[in-house]
């Protein structure tokens, strides 16, 4: 069951990309694409490029060389359009507010070159698992994406989290899609590009990979097409009228000191 | 092999925390329910005494070097605590805002947003802030104001008050009042 171009590797590969493509559909059918276009390019061009590749890997005519310029090609598109939806989510949030817009920007930009710095050194300390350059650079490009991805999205949680900002469901959705998978990911490319690991080994992390990706497209699925529970609002409580004459004379003693 | 486990720990804890967050987002809805009640009192006149630069000018003419810097210290600790809690009332009224930004009604949505507005100014110049008085603490010699922090202050306990009127125009500015 768990090998490679078992029943269960192929669904794992075709159907979270099938379910994407669906997803993208949908989204443009319910006139909600302006909301969160960057998704939709994501989801779009991410489910044909890993198609693609699907394509490549079954096709006997495709050469190994070319099946590995185009899963470049597909890691490049998909990489791009990933920090562009989560530029996308950074803007839900914070664009609302001018008070933290700017700070947000600034200090997403500058977490985010770190982030590059420290993944560019990261990526020039590993060893690469193939002699192949076309091959061990795909794993490293993963590799350094997956650094920056959940970096990114770590510091957009907890800056949201300091200001108290609650995400919208469906920004919360994709961030928590992504989060996870660029986690799960992250370790298992660490795994694949640093340590010599067996066939088995890699087979069962591919399956990992492709496990958790179609967790993250079913994620997707709930929290942008299910209508979320609206929470109870806080109403104002009946008067204090000890409190309000205590603040409204402490107010008067700033406006007339 | 020591980067992979590396990176796989940093994978494992990024992967706890972002779990941690989305079940702390369910809970967060139900414990919303009692927000106004986390609001801490704040005497703003004593922390504006606190601040003032006359008071630590005074305090400069009548100590010595080596006494002046203790009770500097002191007073920077207690505007550090004055802070703090500024810093949590913001936070709470941003979620306050935040759930009567989705009110049907347009003014009171403006105010909710006007609110969030400056609580969220507010909590961003008190971490300020903060920094700028543990920088002083090390060096209690140094130059340091708080008046925006106050100005921030006074005009988010405007935009509380205007929220709460227009959510409930029987109970004005209880939120304010507890400010």
């Amino acid at each position: 069951m768990l090998q490679a171009h078992s029943l269960l590797w192929h669904y794992l590969w075709v159907a979270p990309n099938l379910l994407l493509l669906g997803l993208a559909l949908l989204i443009w059918r319910r006139g909600s694409a302006r909301e969160i276009p960057a998704f939709v390019a994501f989801a779009v061009f991410s489910a044909l490029g890993d198609l693609a590749v699907y394509a490549a890997d079954l096709l006997p005519s495709v050469t190994a060389a070319n099946f590995w310029r185009v899963d470049w090609a597909s890691l490049l598109i998909e990489s791009l359009l990933k920090f562009a939806v989560i530029g996308e989510v950074f803007s839900r949030v914070f664009n609302p507010y001018p008070a933290v817009s700017k700070l947000g920007r600034i200090s997403v930009s500058g977490f985010g070159v770190v982030l590059i710095l420290m993944a560019a050194l990261l990526a020039a300390f590993s060893r690469g698992d193939s002699n192949e350059r076309l091959i061990s650079g795909a794993h490293l490009l993963e590799q350094t994406v997956f650094i920056i991805e959940t970096g990114l999205i770590l510091f957009l949680f907890v800056l949201a989290g300091y200001f108290q900002l609650s995400l919208d469901r469906i920004s919360f959705g994709l961030l928590l899609g992504f989060g996870l998978s660029a986690s799960a990911y992250l370790g298992s490319w660490a795994l694949m590009t640093n340590a010599h690991l067996s066939a088995r080994g890699r087979t069962l992390l591919d399956f990992l990979n492709m496990g958790t990706y179609h967790g993250c497209v079913l994620i997707w699925l709930y929290y942008l097409l299910v209508p979320g529970k609206s929470g109870p609002k806080p109403s104002v409580p009946p008067p204090d009228n000890n409190g309000l004459e205590v603040w409204n004379r402490e107010l008067e003693r700033l406006v007339h000191p | 092999m020591t980067l992979a486990i590396v990176l796989v720990v940093a994978a494992i804890l990024a992967l706890i925390f972002i779990l941690g967050v989305a079940v702390s987002r369910n809970l967060q809805i139900s414990a919303d329910a009692g927000l106004t009640e986390q609001i801490q009192p704040l005497d703003i006149e004593a922390f504006r005494n606190l601040i003032d630069p006359a008071e630590d000018h005074y305090l400069r003419r009548r100590l010595s070097a080596a006494d002046f810097r203790l009770v500097r210290r002191e007073r920077l600790r207690a505007m550090a605590a004055y802070l703090q809690v500024a810093g949590r009332n913001a936070a709470v009224l941003v979620r306050l805002g935040q759930t009567a930004l989705t009110a049907s009604d347009t003014h009171t949505v403006e105010a909710a947003r006007q609110l969030v507005n400056q609580a969220l100014l507010m909590r961003r110049n008190a971490a300020f802030a903060l920094l700028r008085i543990h920088l002083a603490l090390a060096w209690p010699n140094s130059g340091f104001a708080a008046s925006p922090i106050l100005d921030t202050y006074e005009r988010l306990n405007g935009s509380a008050m205007l929220l709460g009127r227009l959510q409930n125009p029987a109970a004005p500015v209880r939120i304010a009042a507890t400010l």
